[in-house]
């Protein structure tokens, strides 16, 4: 019987078999570890979401009746009426509007991860045809991604607005 | 009241836009892509459209292009919120007919007060 000799790289292709076979289950392995980010960052920005919308109704009643006790003059001393706090009532609210913002980290850090994924995709595809596909027809290789990654910040500050 | 509609394949983003622009005193109609937000345009009349760029079927710049060769869209303002900065994209959008290019993320005060000085 004869063995492959697995450290010659195969016709037309730079890198033995050997080291093909690990660049690709490192990138497919990067990958799928994307996907889990993926789905971290979802479950993350729904919970975030769910909880500042709960922090958000839960304000609006002493909201409600900061305006009716403002409006009634029943403010008194020592009760712990919306009235009695509107500062820190203020605050809070303007706390909420603040994180909008930040939580919109899920959608840019979705597209980055989305790209980044069919750029590893597309290596690990185009080393299983150059390595080892007998035709190269027959082989499926998704697509490198034809732009640049639309996602260049790096921070969450807020963006730049143009009116034409 | 005015009425927005608001195109944004991501959810996060939509609810973020749309509790933005609903406690700003708007009425909002979310679409989930560019086909999405040309059927209801065409059912339905809308002072502003909100569009994301990078979107499934159809992306914001051609939506832009297919609301302005409509009458009743001709004039209205159409702003394209995008994590999208560069030269060459902005210049695609105000090509398309957009008026404006606000840059992901979005402060919301910032965005109501963009919208106040477009909306008519």
């Amino acid at each position: 019987m004869q063995l492959q000799d697995t450290s010659a790289p195969p016709p037309g292709s730079a890198l033995p078999i050997w080291a093909a076979v690990e660049l690709q289950d490192h990138l497919l392995v990067a990958g799928n570890d994307l996907d889990r980010l993926q789905r971290l960052l979802s479950d993350a920005s729904e919970a975030l979401l769910a909880h500042f919308y709960g922090a958000n109704q839960a304000l609006q009643p002493l909201l409600r009746d900061g305006a009716k006790d403002a409006g009634d003059g029943a403010a008194h001393a020592g009760s712990a009426t919306a009235a009695s706090h509107p500062q820190a009532l203020q605050q809070a609210l303007a706390h909420l509007a603040g994180a909008i913002t930040a939580m919109q980290f899920q959608d840019m850090a979705s597209q980055l991860v989305a790209h980044t994924g069919q750029r590893l995709r597309s290596c690990a595809d185009r080393i299983a045809r150059d390595t080892f596909a007998d035709d190269e027809d027959e082989a499926v290789v998704e697509a490198p991604p034809l732009r640049p990654n639309p996602v260049t910040q790096d921070e969450m500050d807020a963006g730049s607005v143009e009116l034409f | 009241m005015h009425s927005i509609l608001a195109v944004d394949d991501s959810a996060s983003m939509r609810q973020m836009v749309s509790f933005t622009l609903k406690n700003a005193g708007f009425n909002v109609v979310d679409a989930v892509d560019g086909q999405d937000a040309w059927e209801k345009a065409s059912k339905a009349d809308f002072d502003l459209v909100l569009t994301d760029q990078n979107m499934p079927r159809m992306d914001g710049i051609g939506l832009t292009k297919k609301l302005r060769e409509t009458p009743k869209f001709k004039n209205t303002p159409i702003l394209i919120l995008t994590t999208e900065s560069s030269d060459q994209m902005k210049q695609a959008g105000r090509a398309a007919g957009a008026t404006g290019w606000l840059v992901k993320p979005f402060d919301p005060a910032k965005l109501v007060e963009v919208i106040g000085k477009v909306i008519r």
